[in-house]
C-alpha cells in the first residue's frame, strides 16, 4: 500500500540532518480561539514527507498531547479514543513508577515531581503543544521562531518552555551523543517510504504511522471523530461511521535525558585503573564500549571486539546470535543489545522468528543532544579535566504508533528489566535505574569472558530524566480538522 | 524434591453491603505486607510458593441470563500434598483465616478451629487444569540455589584478578567448589538434590501410560463424531458475537488504573481473570475436555520450564510462567485463570501472542467476548488489540498476593538449579565451560 506521503508530517520520514539548527518549543494553549487560528495559518507550513526539505528553508512539525487536544477544543468522545497511556500521560504515577521515574526503584532525581518541565510539581504549566522546528543555521532558526511567534500573536499560545538543541559533530561526518560515541546509526526503516540499508530489515509502516499494516498485518487502534462532528469532511472516514483522526499520524514520546558525562568517565576510570593505580586508557575505553556495544567511532563490537575501527563505524547489517550467543564480544547486557537485541531473544534466537518479534518493538529515533560537548574532542581525559559547568544531554524524542508496546516496552522489558535475557542484578549500564522497586540492588554490569565473566558493581545514575510527555502527531489533514475546530 | 500442589477454596461472600466493604478492608489489611501481617503472615508458612485471595464479583450471564453471585477465591501453590498444607494453614493462621472467611456465607463461629478447617475443605474446588514451571522443584531448594548463586558471584567478584584472572575453565572451577567446600552452611551444595520420591515416580509414570492409553482408546471411539464436531465448531465461531464487530470493543476504552497498583513491585506478577464460557452445552464440554487433556499434557510432557515447546511442530514456548491454574467455577458458568509470571503485563500478552497464542486459543478461545477463533487454534488472541482489550476488560484484582521469591524469574530459577546441579558434576571442558558461562 502507498503511503500517503502529503499527509505526513515530514519528521516521520527524516531527521533533518541537513537542518543542523533546531529548537522545541512547548507551548500552553491560552485562547483556543486564536491557537487553532495560528494553527490554520501554521499548518501550511509544516513540512511534509512528500517533498525533500529545501535546504534554505526552515522545517517545521507540530504534535500534540493529549491535554492540548482538549484545550483546542476536541470533543470529550473523541478524546476518548486515544490510547490509555496518551489518555494518561509520561506522569501518570503508575506509569512513572513502571518506567523507572518514580518510587523505590528511581533515582529521586528522576522523579516527575523534579522535572524542569512535564512534570507534577505544584505550578508546572501545562504543555499543549510542541512546536518542532528545524533550519539551516542558527540566524535562520531565530527569523524562523520569530515569524512563527508574529503569526501567534498575543494571547493564543504561550511558550512555556524551549529546549535547545546542539548537534555533536564529529571529525568523521557522524554525529556523537554527550558520552562521546557516534549516534543514531541504527534506526528502522520503514516500509513504503525508506530503501532497506545495511541489511536490516524494512518495518512494515503501521509500527510507526497510524492506518497501515503493523508488524501483526493488524491497523493499530485509531483515534477517531463521530461523523457528525466533522461535517466538512476534512478526515479520511474510518469504521462504524466515525472519521479517522489517526491516519498517517503517530505518536511521539519526549524525554529530556540530562547525561552526567564527567562522571561516566571518572566512573570508568576508576574501575579500569592498573593494580599499582595508574590509569589505562585503553582500558577505560574498552570498558565504555562494552556499556554501549559500540566504539566510540561507531564501530560495533560484534565486528570489532578487541579495538575500535573507524571503517566500521556505520557497520549495522549484524545480528548477536550466531556471531557472538554468550556475549563474548558484545556483552548481553550492552546498550544496543538491550534497545535493540535483533536476532537474540525468544522465540528461536537467531531465527527470522526473533527477527520478527523484535520488529514490534523498534523506534524511530528523532531526538537531538542538547548543551555543549564538555570536550569538542570527546577525549575521555579531556573530559575527565573539564569542569562539568552547564546542563547537558540528549532530548530524547521517538516515533511510534504504539507507546505501549513500543516505547514502554522497551524502557521496561528490556532497559530496566533486571533478569533481561538471563542476566541477574543489572540494568541498562547507561540508562538504568540502579535498583529494583523491593529494594534490591540492580548497579552491576557483567562482561562474560573465559574462564569466567568480569562483574563490575557500583555504577552510579548516568542520565537523568529532566522532563517528558507523550505526544501525538497529527496528519496535516488531522491538523486541517483540528485547526477548524468550533467549539 | 517434592511435586507442588495446588489448593483453591471458593466461597459466597455473604450478600449483607457491608460483608464485602468488611471483606475488602479486611484483605487490604493483609495485602499490605502479605508475608508479615498480623492476621495471616503467609511468609510463615512452609513450603508454600505462593498464596493469594481474589474476589470474584458477581454477574450477569451474557448467555443464560442468570446472576451470578459474589464469591472469595483463595489459592495457593504448596510443596507436597495440599490437605497436609489446609491443617498447617489452619493451625498456624487459624484466626486469621477466620477474620477473612467471616464474611462468607456460612463460616463457622469465631475460634471453632476444627469446624473452619472442615467448611474450608467442604469448600474446596478442584483445578482442572494446573501448570507448575518445574515439578518438584521446593520452595527451600528455589531459595538455598539463589543463596548458593550470590555466594559464588560475591566470591568471583572478591577474587576477581586473583585467582581466576588468565587460568583456565578447570581452576576456576575448582576454585569454586574449594570455597564452597569451606563454608559450612552451603554443605547442602556439596550433594545434587534427591530426587523426587521414587514411590511418586512410579504411579506418576504409570498414570502416564495409563493416561496415554485412554487417551488414544477414547481418540479413537471419538473419530467418527470429528466431521459433526469440526461443523459444530464452525457454526460456533461464526455465529457467536466477536469484539472486533463490537465499535466499543477497543483497547482505547478500557483502562487499567484499578489494576496497575498491584503491579511491577517485583520482578514477578500476578495476573487474575475472571470470564464466562460461551453459552451452550457445545462450548462447555469442548472446553471441559480441553482443560482434562491440557492438565495431562502440561503435566506429563512442560515440566521442566518451558510450555508450550513441541520441537517437532516447530511450536516454542513460554519460559517466563511460573504457575498457572484453571479452574471453573460458579457451577460451570465462568473460568478463573490465576498465574504468576515474569516481568510486565505487556511482555505477558505479547509472548501469549507471539509464541503461544494457540495453545491460548484453545482453552480462551471458549470464553465470552475472546475474539474470534479459526478452527480452535488460528486466529484469536493473533488479534493483537482486540485480545488485549478483551484481557482489560476480564482481568480482576488480586486483592492479597504473597509470593516466597518475588525477584526470582523463573529463568534464573532454572539457572540457579543448573548452577548447582553442575556444581561437583562430572563435566567435560566444553560442559566446564557453559557450566560457567551461567555465572
Amino acid at each position: 500500500m502507498n503511503l500517503e506521503l502529503f499527509d505526513i508530517q515530514g519528521i516521520v520520514g527524516r531527521g533533518y540532518g541537513k537542518h543542523p539548527a533546531a529548537a522545541y518549543l512547548l507551548l500552553e494553549v491560552e485562547s483556543r480561539v486564536l491557537a487553532r487560528r495560528w494553527l490554520a495559518e501554521q499548518v501550511e507550513r509544516v513540512h511534509t514527507c512528500a517533498r525533500a526539505p529545501d535546504p534554505e528553508a526552515p522545517c517545521f512539525n507540530i504534535a500534540f498531547t493529549h491535554a492540548g487536544l482538549e484545550a483546542l477544543g476536541l470533543d470529550a468522545e473523541a478524546l476518548n479514543t486515544f490510547p490509555s497511556e496518551l489518555k494518561e500521560g509520561m506522569t501518570e504515577p503508575e506509569r512513572s513508577r513502571a518506567l523507572g521515574d518514580e518510587g523505590g526503584a528511581a533515582d529521586p532525581e528522576n522523579s516527575p515531581r523534579n522535572w524542569d518541565w512535564g512534570g507534577t510539581a505544584a505550578g508546572q504549566r501545562p504543555v499543549h503543544l510542541m512546536l518542532m522546528v528545524f533550519a539551516p543555521g542558527d540566524a535562520e532558526l531565530e527569523t524562523a521562531i520569530a515569524e512563527a511567534s508574529l503569526l501567534l500573536g498575543p494571547g493564543g499560545l504561550s511558550l512555556v518552555r524551549r529546549l535547545h538543541t546542539s548537534l555533536l559533530a564529529d571529525q568523521e561526518g557522524g554525529v556523537r551523543e554527550h558520552f562521546g560515541f557516534r549516534d543514531a546509526i541504527s534506526q528502522p526503516g520503514i516500509a513504503g517510504l525508506h530503501r532497506a540499508t545495511s541489511g536490516q530489515p524494512l518495518v512494515p509502516a503501521g509500527e510507526f504511522i497510524l492506518g497501515y499494516k503493523n508488524a501483526y498485518d493488524l491497523h493499530t487502534e485509531c483515534p477517531r471523530v463521530h461523523h457528525s462532528r466533522d461535517p466538512g469532511r476534512l478526515l479520511p472516514p474510518a469504521e462504524f461511521g466515525t472519521h479517522d483522526l489517526g491516519r498517517n499520524g503517530t505518536y511521539l514520546v519526549v524525554r529530556q535525558l540530562g547525561q552526567r558525562v564527567r562522571a561516566f568517565w571518572q566512573f570508568l576510570d576508576a574501575v579500569s585503573r592498573d593494580p599499582n593505580g595508574a590509569a589505562n586508557p585503553e582500558r577505560r575505553v574498552a570498558l565504555a564500549a562494552r556499556m554501549v556495544g559500540r566504539w566510540p567511532s561507531g564501530a560495533p563490537l560484534v565486528e570489532s571486539p578487541t579495538a575500535d575501527d573507524p571503517t566500521r563505524a556505520t557497520a549495522n547489517s549484524f545480528g548477536f546470535h550466531h556471531s557472538d550467543p554468550q556475549g563474548l564480544r558484545c556483552p548481553l547486557g550492552a546498550h544496543i543489545r538491550r534497545s535493540n537485541p535483533r536476532d537474540s531473544l525468544d522465540p528461536a534466537p537467531g531465527t527470522a522468528a526473533s527477527l520478527e518479534v523484535n520488529a514490534t518493538h523498534r523506534l524511530l529515533r528523532r531526538g537531538r543532544t542538547y548543551g555543549p560537548p564538555l570536550s569538542s574532542s570527546f577525549d575521555p581525559d579531556e573530559i575527565l579535566q573539564a569542569d562539568e559547568g552547564v546542563e547537558r544531554g540528549i532530548h530524547f524524542i521517538c516515533i511510534n504508533a504504539n507507546i505501549t508496546r513500543q516505547f514502554e516496552f522497551v524502557q521496561r522489558s528490556w532497559i530496566n528489566n533486571s533478569q533481561f535475557n538471563g542476566l541477574l542484578d543489572e540494568t541498562d549500564p547507561l540508562l538504568g535505574t540502579r535498583r529494583l522497586p523491593s529494594g534490591r540492588p540492580t548497579d552491576t554490569f557483567s562482561i562474560p569472558g573465559c574462564p569466567v565473566r568480569q562483574r563490575i558493581s557500583g555504577l552510579p545514575t548516568f542520565v537523568v530524566v529532566r522532563g517528558g510527555a507523550y505526544f501525538f502527531l497529527p496528519s496535516i489533514s488531522a491538523l486541517r480538522y483540528l485547526a477548524s475546530l468550533t467549539s | 524434591m517434592l511435586p507442588q500442589s495446588t489448593l483453591t477454596i471458593v466461597a459466597p461472600i455473604q450478600p449483607a453491603e457491608g460483608a464485602m466493604v468488611a471483606l475488602r478492608d479486611v484483605l487490604a489489611e493483609i495485602g499490605r505486607d502479605p508475608a508479615a501481617n498480623p492476621l495471616l503472615p503467609f511468609g510463615d508458612l512452609t513450603g508454600l510458593h505462593y498464596g493469594r485471595f481474589v474476589i470474584l464479583d458477581g454477574a450477569v450471564d451474557p448467555g443464560s441470563g442468570r446472576t451470578v453471585a459474589s464469591s472469595l477465591a483463595f489459592n495457593c501453590c504448596v510443596d507436597g500434598p495440599a490437605d497436609r498444607f489446609l491443617d498447617h494453614l489452619t493451625q498456624k493462621a487459624g484466626s486469621g483465616l477466620w477474620a477473612v472467611f467471616q464474611h462468607c456465607s456460612g463460616a463457622p463461629g469465631p475460634g471453632e478451629q476444627g469446624e473452619l478447617l472442615a467448611w474450608l475443605r467442604r469448600h474446596r474446588i478442584p483445578t482442572q487444569t494446573f501448570y507448575v514451571n518445574s515439578l518438584g522443584r521446593a520452595v527451600p531448594q528455589i531459595l538455598k540455589e539463589a543463596q548458593l548463586r550470590e555466594r559464588i558471584e560475591d566470591f568471583l567478584d572478591r577474587e576477581e584478578g586473583n585467582t581466576t584472572a588468565g587460568t583456565s575453565p578447570a581452576s576456576v572451577r575448582t576454585a569454586i567448589q574449594q570455597f564452597v567446600r569451606g563454608q559450612n552452611d552451603l554443605g547442602w551444595a556439596l550433594r545434587p538434590e534427591p530426587p523426587l520420591p521414587w514411590a511418586w515416580r512410579l504411579r506418576d509414570g504409570l498414570h502416564r501410560i495409563g493416561g496415554l492409553a485412554v487417551g488414544v482408546l477414547l481418540g479413537l471411539l471419538a473419530l467418527p463424531f470429528v466431521p459433526l464436531f469440526l461443523v459444530l465448531l464452525r457454526c460456533s465461531e461464526i455465529n457467536a458475537p466477536h469484539p472486533r464487530q463490537d465499535p466499543h470493543f477497543r483497547l482505547s476504552q478500557f483502562d487499567r488504573r484499578h489494576l496497575a497498583p498491584d503491579e511491577d513491585f517485583f520482578i514477578q506478577n500476578q495476573f487474575s481473570v475472571l470470564g464466562f464460557i460461551k453459552p451452550g452445552l457445545f462450548r462447555y464440554a469442548t472446553l471441559r475436555a480441553i482443560l482434562s487433556v491440557a492438565d495431562f499434557v502440561v503435566h506429563h510432557f512442560f515440566r521442566n520450564g518451558d510450555l508450550g515447546t513441541v520441537p517437532l511442530l516447530n511450536l516454542h514456548g513460554v519460559d517466563t510462567i511460573h504457575f498457572a491454574n484453571w479452574i471453573v467455577v460458579d457451577q460451570g458458568q465462568r473460568v478463573l485463570f490465576l498465574s504468576n509470571y515474569d516481568f510486565n503485563l505487556e511482555d505477558y500478552m505479547n509472548d501469549f501472542i507471539n509464541k503461544v497464542a494457540w495453545g491460548l486459543n484453545l482453552i480462551f478461545g471458549h470464553g465470552v467476548n475472546y475474539p474470534r477463533t479459526d478452527w480452535m487454534v488460528r486466529g484469536g488472541a493473533r488479534d493483537e488489540q482486540v485480545y488485549k482489550a478483551v484481557l482489560r476488560k476480564y482481568q480482576i484484582r488480586t486483592q492479597v498476593w504473597f509470593c516466597a521469591y518475588p525477584d526470582l524469574s523463573a529463568i534464573t530459577i532454572q539457572k540457579n538449579a543448573r548452577l548447582r546441579a553442575g556444581l561437583f558434576a562430572e563435566l567435560d571442558p566444553a560442559a566446564e565451560r557453559d557450566w560457567l558461562a551461567l555465572l
